[in-house]
């Protein structure tokens, strides 16, 4: 893709997102979405493979039944109450939220919606995988921000428990790293939406660290072309410090203290408990392991053992890497090591 | 605490920028001088707690196991120098920063006021410790091993995490030198059974009690020498440490709740034992015998008398000596014989004497013989244990038999007996290994001159 | 008074010396044994001036030196004892062991590791003595506790020999069960008197409760290797001779008889307990007499008649007469150890021969060691006026007459002349006769330290029974009167014991049987003990170790019903979660499918 066009169709994308953040107007809300959504298409088949056209095709189709749901919903809430704004709409209204909620989860691909998340991913090249995972999240999740109080929170939370449980279950069978970093993604939007009701601020909190883990795991994959488990596990002739960094961000990622991931978890339950909601904390911290499990699997064969076959490509680590990522480090400190910081976070509340 | 924790830190610095070559010499002395630093946190004038901040503070249950820790980190750099010999000097390194980074865990948690910080550090020390099974491990074992320690503990913790912050909501405070001074009794409901379970068991898990041990063995036998050292030395008194916090908190459920525990524990006890008469592999031995070791602990701490406290805390001390020791020794023998299994070194009396000294001194100490601190542990417990029950006698007294049985077994098996052929030509024992078994000893018998240091809170 | 603490404690300071050394380097020296030696005779003379000093005067002290710890109540101090027991004990202890150490430096002077050997046997006589010395429950455990556990080490000395190991493991395993009696004791005393001192505990409550009475029984059985734990002591046999005669004699298996004697005044009025060790004590004796009978290794035969002394302490004990069981420790010890150096010094010139059927005709070739054998064998007859009568008669009277349990009385005396018996198959086969070994060994016993130290104790067991006897008060009443067949009892059937042997022992001399007797397998096989307890019960302890613990309960319950069924769950739960077929048709079915679901569960 050339330069220009690429610019111009990154700048849609943005602008679509920062349409629907800014707006408190449904249709423009919609507007941005839409905007968004068909802007990322031609970026999803940059590759000109089969594959991504599949992909893309998927993602249309999905994203596209999302926003019929969206604007049905909002015309409907429009016929009932008259009004556009986003923060006007009818808790009471059953179908209203639930559709809503329909709606913008099947755009973030969260359970009983996630089919499409782990084969578009795979079908994209990583760095439109991350564009996909960590970008097109923003866009519903400033929707859902913006008018959490009007959701029904059992079927939110029912979701988000639902999407920790098939993000877990469903990593656990994958060797594909592009899978398991959807079915990833897939379990944190869990994680976000279960608290969403009750701090949204802490869905922020989340999502941030979400993101920046997010992109620093596709970073680092990218760097090398990482896209299966076979592959890492030649990590560490190629570049070894990577190894040891893919190590820290999967085990944060994961959640484990004392990295950065565990802050998201803790404030999280923290807040599940303190609206007495222990059973529901303790399963999701437990769903946890799930991930932790494979992303251990992951670790394993890139940084703890050393891959037993002879390989011709001995000693590629003294060529300097050509892909060169400016925020890598700064990220990484910054989503592993930020767990003393939490009193600043709180203050989030 | 800083005065420790800094210079624990620092130690990272130590090692990155030292000459390949000095690594070894610069980290032992490092670390041995922060040892130095510890050494007045015994003074615990009127029995009262060094409050350092509103952060750290250290106790007469604490100190010494934060200077059991401290005290490791010199040993398990001694001990791993042979294992690491073909490492490059990059993988020594990063190898030794996990032992920092271990070290500057287990001294935090330690000495943690707020028991969430102390779940968040207790957790930390899981990463550095996985690693270093998981890396540095010699089989492929390792891998299910690693993924056994991190799984159970996890599990088991993963409660724990709900019930501080639940406790936290509604006590207001996890503080433990507020929590000594107000604490409320548990209400009898199943509630809060269930609270006193979710607190109880990532400490059970991690002692282990019996049943929940299962990645004990695994761990200790796939890590390399460092890693079994300060697993059975200190990760596993983080759990009698854990226990003895936080029963504070859950007080009147306890006595109810701890029946089975006790039981099972007495039953683990006897079984573990009996496994380790039948052992062939030598550090799976010394795993199986620090979880029964450990089972006294938990008994004594479930029971909460004062005495079992004191025995608890000293059996927990002398524990992490002698079989850090065993498995120093245990490793001594696989660098020579290049196999676990003690049927293959055979009367190694002959070859190396001195080592035979240790062994020895270690095995006795293992078997709790008088007036070594192990049998001031093991006996406070069993007195503790016939008070509360004249019949744990029997088996109380059965494990005291069969762990002299399996301590001697051990020393008679790799010692005693008809050398193997092809130990001819092993090596003599490195003045290195002499030093660190010393190292071992050395505190266990002056600590015997002075036992109440390590007696806890309720000396 | 002075001189009385002071000395006892330069004795303890010069037994102590030689081990101090270490740290200089001495022990490299070709002299560390006769140091060693040297420092035992030391302190053996240092200790004569006390006990003289506690002959005359009668007093009795307790010193407390160090003070080790409070527990809540509890104190615990290092603090020594200086009784009518201790005090009598040291000197006798001490000058069996020089004659030991000095015997030995002659038994082991091939041995490379004859220094370490020497420290070994000076560390199991300091920790005899510490348990002797003891003044409270804790210090006598430390005593205790590391008697079992140098022996463990002297016992298998010869680590290269498997039977030594095997010997040394059986011995710590049976003192460890003894040892769970003592631990149990001690709960108890600290549960209910709270104190671990002697004179506290004597002081509080003479009524006890059975439970740590029974505690203190079976940590005596366990040492003092009574009926039911006894078959460590012949195979401890494994071990040298030198340490065979410390063990037997002045050290270790006396050790619980001396637990019992330390407890008396616990004990004096419980009836129950008397007649427990009254039975425990005759069973004992009768079968391991029985036992002895028919072995052929002539260690062995010494070793069982060390078990069946045991037990008539034990029956001393059971009769309420713990000075007497006392006097017949120390008399026991002189001639039990002369017994083992004799037989060391006869195995050693035959050329590490044990055998008693390969010797015979040694009274020529041996005479001092032999009429050494024959006096000490007399003495522990009970010949009159030998050291063992004068402890023995007044047993064998005292249980005559005391109105206890007849049946325990009667085996008493049949073991009392089974004593005889075997004494006499020994010095029979040993020492009469035509000889029977290879003719090649060069046999010499003209080597001063083998001489002088039988010598010693020969002297010793001849006059030392007198000496101890008649200088020391009784502190019993001893029995005034008896009728006169009840005096000559002993005598009696000690006499029919050495004729009958004597008898039997020509007759049958070239005799085989064809097939051997069901009484004769009995005393050869020990009484079928190994075959029915000794074995099978570790037998089943190490099944079970094996297949329920680890191969039933760890490898399989505990492993499929944890890690294994949740890993199998997950992994069936993931795979029907993350099974896509990529259809988009189907996707949006199921899409459909959830969100009417939803509209009806919220609806």
């Amino acid at each position: 893709m050339k330069l220009p066009i690429l610019t111009i169709v990154m700048t849609t994308i943005f602008t679509g997102t920062m349409l629907t953040m800014i707006s408190s107007h449904w249709l423009l809300i919609w507007i941005g979405l839409e905007i968004n959504m068909l802007s990322i298409i031609p970026i999803l088949t940059k590759n000109q493979k089969p594959r991504s056209t599949e992909a893309a095709t998927k993602y249309f189709l999905t994203q596209a039944t999302a926003s019929m749901l969206l604007m049905f919903t909002i015309v409907f809430n429009a016929m009932h109450s008259g009004q556009w704004t986003t923060t006007n709409i009818d808790p009471n209204n059953m179908i209203v939220s639930l559709t809503m909620i329909i709606a913008l989860t099947m755009k973030l691909g969260m359970t009983p919606f996630h089919f499409w998340v782990p084969e578009v991913t795979q079908g994209v090249s990583l760095m439109t995988g991350m564009l996909l995972l960590t970008w097109q999240k923003l866009a519903p999740i400033s929707i859902m921000m913006q008018m959490f109080t009007s959701i029904n929170s059992i079927i939110l939370l029912l979701i988000a428990l639902m999407s920790v449980l098939v993000g877990g279950w469903g990593g656990l069978n994958q060797t594909q790293l592009r899978k398991i970093l959807a079915y990833s993604s897939i379990a944190h939007m869990g994680w976000m939406m279960a608290i969403l009701t009750f701090c949204p601020s802490l869905t922020m909190l989340n999502l941030l660290i979400y993101l920046m883990l997010t992109i620093i795991m596709f970073t680092m994959l990218n760097m090398n072309t990482n896209t299966t488990t076979l592959t890492l596990s030649n990590l560490w002739n190629k570049s070894p410090t990577i190894t040891m960094m893919i190590l820290i961000s999967l085990l944060s990622l994961g959640g484990l203290p004392p990295l950065t991931g565990f802050l998201p978890k803790w404030v999280i339950i923290q807040e599940l408990t303190k609206n007495n909601n222990i059973a529901m904390a303790t399963v999701m911290a437990i769903m946890a392991l799930l991930n932790l499990y494979f992303y251990m699997r992951l670790i394993y064969s890139t940084s703890l053992t050393l891959f037993p076959t002879p390989n011709n490509i001995k000693m590629k680590w003294q060529f300097q890497p050509k892909k060169r990522s400016l925020f890598l480090s700064p990220l990484i400190i910054l989503s592993t090591l930020t767990l003393p910081l939490s009193p600043v976070f709180s203050t989030l509340n | 605490m800083l005065k420790i924790i800094i210079p624990t830190i620092m130690l990272f610095p130590v090692i990155w920028y030292s000459n390949s070559t000095m690594i070894w010499i610069n980290m032992t002395s490092c670390s041995l001088m922060i040892n130095l630093m510890t050494l007045p946190l015994l003074n615990q004038a009127g029995n009262n707690s060094n409050n350092f901040s509103l952060t750290f503070f250290s106790d007469s249950l604490s100190s010494p196991l934060l200077m059991l820790t401290v005290w490791l980190l010199p040993l398990m750099i001694m001990a791993s120098q042979h294992h690491l010999m073909k490492e490059s000097p990059t993988r020594k390194k990063l190898y030794l920063s996990m032992l920092i980074s271990l070290q500057m865990f287990l001294i935090m948690t330690f000495s943690a006021t707020e028991l969430i910080l102390f779940y968040i550090l207790f957790e930390a020390t899981l990463i550095p410790t996985l690693i270093i099974i998981t890396r540095w491990g010699n089989q492929t074992e390792r891998l299910n091993a690693g993924l056994y320690f991190l799984f159970y503990t996890l599990i088991g913790s993963l409660p724990l995490l709900v019930a501080l912050i639940y406790v936290q909501i509604s006590l207001g405070s996890l503080n433990y030198l507020v929590m000594n001074m107000w604490f409320q009794d548990m209400s009898s409901s199943w509630s809060s059974n269930l609270l006193w379970l979710a607190c109880i068991m990532a400490f059970m898990v991690k002692m282990p009690l019996y049943g929940l041990h299962l990645w004990l063995p695994k761990a200790h036998v796939e890590a390399p020498i460092a890693g079994s050292m300060v697993l059975a030395a200190v990760l596993l008194k983080l759990g009698g440490y854990g226990m003895l916090r936080l029963t504070i908190i859950l007080n009147p459920t306890t006595k109810i709740m701890a029946y089975p525990f006790i039981m099972l524990c007495l039953w683990g006890m006897i079984m573990t034992s009996s496994i380790c008469l039948r052992q062939t592999d030598l550090k799976s031995l010394i795993a199986y015998s620090s979880v029964s070791h450990m089972a006294l602990v938990i008994v004594a701490i479930l029971m909460q008398t004062p005495w079992s406290f004191m025995g608890a805390t000293a059996l927990m001390i002398a524990h992490g000596l002698t079989s850090s020791m065993l498995f120093c020794l245990a490793n001594s023998n696989y660098e020579r014989i290049h196999s676990r299994t003690m049927l293959l070194a055979r009367g190694l009396q002959a070859f190396l004497p001195l080592m035979a000294t240790w062994w020895l001194l270690a095995s006795l100490t293992n078997l709790a013989l008088p007036p070594f601190i192990n049998l001031i542990g093991e006996l406070f417990v069993i007195m503790a244990s016939f008070s509360w029950s004249n019949v744990t006698i029997t088996m109380t007294g059965l494990n005291m038999l069969i762990t002299a049985l399996y301590s001697l077994y051990m020393l008679t098996m790799t010692q005693r007996g008809k050398f193997t052929y092809h130990i001819h030509n092993i090596k003599p024992s490195h003045t290195r290994e002499n030093t660190l078994m010393s190292m071992h000893m050395l505190p266990l018998i002056m600590l015997t001159f002075n036992p109440k240091i390590i007696m806890g809170l309720t000396y | 008074m002075n001189l009385y603490t002071s000395f006892m404690l330069i004795t303890l300071i010069i037994l102590s010396l030689p081990l101090a050394t270490n740290i200089l380097y001495v022990h490299k020296n070709k002299a560390y044994a006769s140091y060693v030696k040297l420092s035992i005779a030391y302190a053996f003379i240092t200790s004569i001036i006390p006990t003289t000093l506690f002959i005359f005067s009668g007093q009795e002290m307790i010193i407390s030196n160090w003070h080790w710890m409070i527990m809540q109540t509890l104190k615990l101090t290092l603090s020594f004892k200086l009784d009518y027991f201790s005090i009598l004990f040291v000197p006798v202890a001490l000058f069996v062991t020089w004659s030991i150490m000095e015997f030995s430096m002659w038994y082991m002077h091939a041995d490379p590791n004859i220094n370490q050997f020497f420290k070994y046997l000076l560390m199991f006589l300091i920790t005899m003595l510490i348990l002797v010395t003891a003044n409270n429950l804790f210090q006598l455990f430390i005593g205790w506790e590391g008697v079992g556990i140098m022996s463990f080490l002297l016992i298998g000395w010869w680590y290269g020999r498997t039977d030594a190991n095997t010997a040394a493991l059986q011995a710590i395993l049976y003192n460890r069960i003894g040892d769970i009696g003592f631990i149990l004791t001690m709960a108890w005393f600290l549960m209910y008197s709270n104190t671990w001192e002697f004179q506290q505990l004597f002081m509080l409550d003479n009524n006890l409760d059975m439970l740590p009475l029974v505690g203190l029984l079976v940590a005596a059985t366990g040492k003092s290797a009574q009926f039911g734990l006894h078959p460590w002591l012949p195979s401890a046999m494994e071990g040298p001779t030198p340490v065979s005669a410390l063990l037997h004699s002045s050290t270790m298996v006396v050790a619980g008889i001396f637990l019992l004697i330390r407890f008396h005044p616990l004990m004096e009025n419980n009836n129950n307990i008397q007649t427990l060790m009254l039975c425990l004590g005759a069973i004992t004796t009768l079968f391991t007499a029985i036992c002895a009978l028919t072995q052929n290794d002539i260690k062995k035969i010494v070793a069982f008649s060390t078990s069946s002394q045991l037990g008539l302490m034990m029956v001393t004990m059971g009769i309420n007469q713990p000075y007497l069981a006392f006097l017949h420790i120390c008399n026991h010890a002189f001639f039990k150890a002369m017994l083992f150096m004799c037989s060391g010094s006869i195995i050693h010139s035959l050329n590490d021969e044990q055998d008693i059927r390969k010797m015979g005709g040694l009274f020529k070739a041996m005479p001092f060691t032999s009429s050494s054998l024959i006096i000490g064998s007399l003495a522990l007859t009970g010949m009159p006026f030998l050291t063992g009568f004068y402890s023995k008669d007044l047993i064998i009277e005292s249980t005559s007459t005391s109105n206890t349990n007849a049946w325990a009385l009667l085996i008493t005396l049949i073991a009392t002349s089974l004593t005889a018996v075997y004494s006499t198959r020994i010095i029979f086969y040993v020492l009469l006769g035509q000889p029977r070994f290879i003719s090649m060994p060069i046999i010499n016993e003209n080597n001063p330290l083998l001489i002088n130290p039988i010598k010693r104790l020969v002297i010793g067991s001849i006059f030392a029974g007198f000496f101890l006897s008649f200088n020391i008060l009784p502190m019993n009443t001893p029995q005034m009167t008896m009728p006169t067949y009840l005096k000559l009892m002993a005598m009696a059937v000690t006499l029919l014991g050495f004729v009958l042997a004597m008898e039997l022992n020509i007759m049958t001399n070239n005799l085989k049987l064809k097939i051997p007797s069901s009484t004769f397998k009995f005393s050869n096989m020990l009484g079928f003990f190994p075959t029915t307890m000794h074995r099978p019960i570790p037998l089943l302890n190490l099944y079970m170790g094996q297949n329920t613990a680890s191969s039933l309960l760890d490898l399989t319950w505990l492993e499929k019903t944890m890690p294994k069924i949740m890993s199998k769950t997950q992994m069936t739960l993931s795979t029907t979660i993350s099974n896509q077929k990529g259809l988009i048709k189907l996707y949006f079915m199921s899409f459909i499918a959830s969100a009417l679901m939803m509209f009806l569960l919220i609806s």
